[in-house]
């Protein structure tokens, strides 16, 4: 991956319509079509993954901590079939997330900073997948698929999975506090400087949720309103602003190694419509 | 005369520093108006714990971390006038006493947790010291990114080639956020009973 590509050759202008030709137009022409991949699968891997953890296997907002044993073998039987499903497509959409860790590293490739920020992100992000999603999913899809297991053994995993996945946000800490000093050291102004300092709010939440090891109730629990709902407002609007960002940068690429070009509004990509 | 006016209002709308550190001001502000607003529905469904637990606090201790930041926001007032004045010297000078003033917050408060701790009053006693606990450890977390932010001042102040003023008063910007979430934690935690 570099920030330096020299970009094909300008060819005729897409077609304006049907949809599909100039689908196939961008696909065989636009010198962005790669960035443009990594960014859709960005859209397609949040979409599916919210989908997934709220909606088909319903274990998130997660649930009491305090539960008792009864309620806890309660909690996988009714769920018997949302985890197996909605899990089974985050397996296979979970390599996805090599994609969006990727145009994030690009993006700080093509800053004015040192290429060790990208790099220290990748491994950071890389490493985060596992406690941030591959040992919930792991934990629940065997508590779920093993309900003939002690109540103690399910429990274990009940408490492992939901610990693994809101107490080990160091990792998302430290990548954050790297995207963060990677924008307010840069020059080619990739990101407005404000996303810089999103970045450290959304860092100090995962400072927040680090009390989940000790509370079983009340607001600094797992499902707290500290800890998870708020959080989640704050995780919310970060990935929000970054997919936007993103986007905003891709259209402002021009596959040089200076400054970002801005865009004027109300004129299309030059680069997509050369 | 026009364009003496036209600069004036320029002047008066802008705002000191990168306008993207108020973004983190505001959206920092909205995070802690959240924890304070859950402080303050839990303070009300059960408000003798939270009095009962409120006592166990030294108010002269609040007060005089209040001074203490207080006297650090005029401090780092000071360094960034000093700075515009093309006076580095002592705006450097003043740069050091407000992580001088900081370090005694610091202090104070870390002797203050172990006061509380050691007569029993832990992280998870009780709703009134988890909140305790949580927003002034926050806001020591604050405090200490804070240290950071004036290692840039000083690095910024120090050398002639850079001196960049906007991020002298960027980072004054982020001290005088921390100042001021204290003062909210100290009214709420100490002041209103």
């Amino acid at each position: 991956m570099s920030a330096v590509i020299t970009p094909a050759a300008s060819v005729a202008a897409p077609p304006s319509r049907p949809l599909y030709r100039r689908i196939a137009w961008h696909w065989r022409h636009d010198p962005k079509r790669e960035l443009w991949l990594a960014w859709w699968m960005l859209v397609v891997f949040y979409s599916l993954f919210w989908l997934m953890f709220f909606v088909i296997t319903r274990v998130q907002p997660p649930p009491q901590p305090a539960a008792d044993l009864a309620a806890q073998v309660h909690y996988f039987r009714v769920r018997h079939l949302g985890i197996p499903v909605g899990f089974a497509v985050i397996f296979c959409i979970g390599g996805m997330i090599a994609t969006n860790n990727a145009l994030i590293a690009y993006s700080m490739r093509r800053m004015s900073v040192s290429p060790a920020f990208a790099y220290s992100y990748l491994i950071m992000y890389s490493l985060s997948a596992i406690p941030g999603l591959l040992l919930l999913c792991i934990a629940l899809i065997v508590g779920t698929l093993r309900p003939e297991r002690d109540p103690e053994a399910i429990s274990w995993l009940y408490d492992f999975a939901f610990l693994s996945f809101d107490g080990t946000m160091g990792v998302f800490l430290i990548g954050s506090l790297i995207w963060m000093l990677a924008i307010l050291l840069d020059k080619n102004r990739v990101f407005p400087k404000w996303f810089g300092y999103l970045n450290l709010c959304n860092g100090l939440t995962e400072v927040v949720v680090a009390p989940c090891w000790i509370f079983r109730r009340g607001v600094l629990a797992w499902n707290g309103q500290i800890a998870w709902w708020l959080d989640m407002v704050v995780f919310g609007v970060y990935t929000g602003a970054f997919i936007y960002l993103l986007r905003s940068m891709i259209l402002r690429e021009d596959f040089g190694t200076g400054p970002l070009p801005e865009l004027k509004p109300g004129r299309p990509d030059p680069k997509a419509a050369a | 005369m026009t364009s003496d006016l036209a600069e004036t209002t320029k002047r008066v709308r802008s705002v000191p520093g990168q306008p993207d550190m108020w973004a983190f001001v505001l959206f920092e502000t909205l995070v802690f108006t959240a924890y304070f607003g859950f402080y303050l529905f839990y303070r009300a469904r059960s408000p003798e714990l939270f009095l009962h637990a409120q006592a166990q606090l030294d108010l002269r201790i609040g007060v005089l971390n209040t001074l203490v930041l207080v006297l650090s926001s005029w401090s780092v007032a000071r360094c960034v006038q000093s700075a515009r004045a093309g006076a580095y010297g002592p705006a450097l000078r003043d740069a050091s006493l407000t992580a001088l003033f900081a370090v005694v917050f610091l202090c104070v408060k870390v002797s203050e947790w172990v006061r509380l701790s050691s007569e029993g009053n832990g992280f998870d006693s009780n709703d009134f010291f988890t909140y305790y606990y949580f927003l002034t450890g926050i806001h020591f977390v604050h405090l200490l990114i804070g240290f950071v932010v004036l290692g840039v001042v000083v690095y910024q102040l120090r050398s002639p080639a850079r001196r960049d003023q906007q991020l002298v008063e960027t980072c004054a910007t982020y001290w005088h956020t921390v100042d001021f979430l204290w003062v909210l934690i100290f009214a709420l935690l100490y002041v209103v009973r």
